[in-house]
């Protein structure tokens, strides 16, 4: 008898094992569809050149960068136009980010206090440009929802931050789809006011994968409420070698190839 | 008659009537001083926040003040000038321009505002000129060369004859860089634009800008504190008539500095509870005195009104007792009052441990009280109109009095 109810505790114990782990199948990690995400759009190297449109109401202002990355953590950018501006280049390793103008010849390392702050007068601040793995370290991740579009899941994601992690948003929304195409993300706020998104549109084959050339980054706290920042990747390139020490404050200081 | 007698009445106990003065004009004394030193602490909070940041008034593209976009500029400097100069009241004025960029010593990197001046103009105008601690001030021959307030140099661990390389977004959108001589370290008193201002020549820095020949404000000074509000409409009513760009707009300091008029709404807001409760306490005090003199007299005005004297007219006499006393009470303190706050505003006040809060406001060492005709006379005439009302009581109550009861009071 004893032993008939123990057999019956088993079998259970078993079957909701293998409901949970279906539930599982259905709503994968959202960590992991993050992390599959920031690989796929960075490979393990990455060579691009992106064309940034900063567009205000009353005036726009077009460069053209040349990036590269390595890993999640590392990348170097560098303007190649227009004139006045070519050869100023930003470096990033791991949390900390160099920038270097050729004008006064000198490597100025950004404070931490700056990482915040928008780059090169862009809606994107230095740490979305360099796109920091901090969505993966320093937030909790819950999927919201998933709906099929055109045969793909997509996946929405929303990220807290940890408590003691030090960012500045009180909580972030991605999407993103099965594949690993981030389709936007948004950032809200301590008060949880959204207060800039950014949204990637017109997936098109970039070196090997699917990938969407425009992303878009809109402020929502702009007065104009037109203001926003566009890159478009022109060129793009996955898994190429890319030497170590491209990733250096010395190469920071010389044109790129 | 009435008024020989409340005068003699009044000197019939000597010492409770000097007492009573005394009180009297003690609080007048204090009143005097406490408004004037607020008042004088107000005029230097102003004062030092007018020469080191805003002036008087600005002219400026709407909405500068909120935003401070490098991009909401006064394009075209020149015609304002001209309605400036054509304006009553105007002392002088002086284009600037600012921006936020990343300071680099080489040792240190921190955000800082930098602005752009005119050396000359700005001498006249602006305190910083004056406070220079190391070194001098910007020259008009200057090219590359800026003055840095003095918690900035700390931190970014600079001296005088360092090189500092400034990086920002200039008005196009390019990077805006130069490497910049510091010759100069100053330290205007207000910690807060000492922690984060550097200047530098306003050519230079619409070159590195882009500025186009664009500033982003015209400080204005004028003559007078209190013509600043006419300034601010005779401007802006020019600016609308012939305005070469319609989008500009002339504001006076304390629209510009919100915060500097909410603090001393706030202080002065803290100072009348303060000589609300001082009131008070010399209304209880001096209607004791009042209430008593009536009540230790009760068979005397029995007497008096039993001899035929109405009680209309004992009620005038008490009234012209407390009168008088108020009024021996009030030039006494008035007369004390105003020489110890001039005194003070002569010698000043050392702030000894308060200094370091204060210099937040731009408050110096020393608190040098004001004495005008309202610091001097709003609290006096405050003093008599609380006095005379609270003796009002005991002397109506004489109305109430039977001369029998009266008579046989003890």
């Amino acid at each position: 008898m004893k032993k008939t109810i123990f057999n019956w505790f088993i079998r259970g114990g078993t079957a909701l094992v293998l409901l949970s782990s279906t539930a599982l199948a259905g709503e994968p990690d959202p960590k992991a569809v993050i992390a599959k995400a920031w690989d796929y759009m960075r490979g393990k190297t990455s060579v691009s050149v992106l064309k940034m449109t900063v567009h205000r109401a009353d005036w726009e202002r077009t460069s053209v960068i040349k990036a590269w990355t390595k890993g999640r953590e590392n990348s170097i950018f560098q303007i190649i136009a227009p004139k006045k501006d070519k050869g100023n280049g930003t470096l990033k390793i791991g949390r900390n980010m160099w920038t270097y103008n050729p004008k006064v010849n000198r490597v100025v390392k950004i404070p931490a206090s700056m990482m915040s702050q928008s780059w090169m007068g862009s809606d994107f601040s230095n740490n979305d440009l360099s796109k920091a793995d901090t969505i993966l370290n320093d937030y909790t991740h819950e999927i919201e929802g998933t709906r099929t579009q055109d045969g793909i899941q997509i996946y929405e994601i929303k990220a807290l931050p940890k408590p003691d992690a030090p960012v500045i948003w009180g909580m972030q929304k991605l999407k993103i789809r099965e594949d690993g195409i981030l389709l936007s993300q948004a950032f809200y706020d301590e008060d949880m006011n959204m207060v800039k998104v950014m949204v990637t549109t017109d997936i098109k084959m970039m070196g090997d994968r699917p990938f969407p050339v425009k992303w878009t980054m809109r402020s929502m706290d702009a007065d104009s409420g037109e203001d926003y920042t566009l890159l478009e990747y022109n060129e793009l390139q996955f898994d190429l070698p890319v030497q170590e020490r491209l990733f250096t404050v010395n190469a920071l200081k010389k044109p790129l190839r | 008659m009435e008024i020989l007698m409340a005068w003699r009445n009044v000197w019939r106990n000597p010492r409770r009537t000097a007492l009573t003065i005394m009180a009297i004009a003690f609080a007048c004394l204090l009143l005097i001083l406490m408004l004037s030193i607020q008042v004088g602490t107000y005029e230097v909070m102003i004062n030092a926040s007018v020469k080191t940041l805003t002036g008087h008034a600005q002219v400026i593209r709407q909405g500068y003040n909120l935003d401070r976009k490098i991009r909401q500029v006064v394009k075209t400097p020149g015609p304002i000038e001209e309605i400036l100069s054509a304006t009553p009241h105007v002392a002088d004025f002086t284009p600037r321009a600012n921006a936020f960029a990343l300071l680099s010593s080489g040792r240190r990197t921190c955000a800082g505002m930098i602005t752009g001046i005119d050396p000359e103009k700005e001498a006249r105008i602006s305190s910083v000129a004056r406070t220079v601690r190391k070194g001098r001030f910007l020259d008009p021959a200057d090219t590359n060369t800026a003055v840095i307030g003095q918690l900035l140099a700390k931190k970014l661990k600079i001296d005088v004859a360092d090189e500092l390389v400034v990086l920002g977004s200039a008005m196009d959108g390019s990077v805006a860089a130069t490497a910049l001589t510091v010759v100069g370290i100053f330290s205007s008193g207000m910690d807060e634009y000492d922690r984060r201002a550097i200047q530098m020549p306003l050519t230079h820095f619409q070159e590195i800008f882009a500025m186009r020949g664009g500033v982003h404000e015209i400080v204005i000074s004028c003559d007078a504190l209190g013509n600043v509000d006419k300034v601010t409409q005779t401007v802006a009513s020019a600016l609308s008539q012939n305005a070469p760009d319609a989008k500009l707009a002339c504001l006076s300091w304390a629209e510009l500095n919100p915060g500097l008029i909410q603090s001393i709404q706030m202080d002065l807001g803290g100072g009348i509870i303060f000589y609300a409760i001082l009131l008070v306490m010399v209304a209880f005090s001096i209607m004791n005195t009042f209430v008593m003199a009536v009540f230790e007299r009760t068979r005397e005005l029995g007497t008096l009104m039993a001899m035929g004297a109405r009680p209309g007219r004992l009620s005038k006499m008490l009234v012209l007792e407390s009168g008088f006393l108020t009024l021996c009470g009030i030039i006494l303190g008035v007369l004390a009052g105003c020489l110890l706050t001039l005194w003070l505003s002569r010698t000043g006040i050392p702030l000894g441990g308060a200094e370091g809060m204060m210099r937040q406001y731009g408050i110096p060492g020393e608190l040098k009280p004001r004495l005008t005709l309202i610091t001097a006379f709003a609290g006096p005439a405050l003093v008599f109109l609380i006095t005379i009302l609270t003796a009002l009581y005991p002397a109506f109550k004489v109305h109430r009095m039977t001369i029998v009861d009266a008579m046989r009071a003890v």
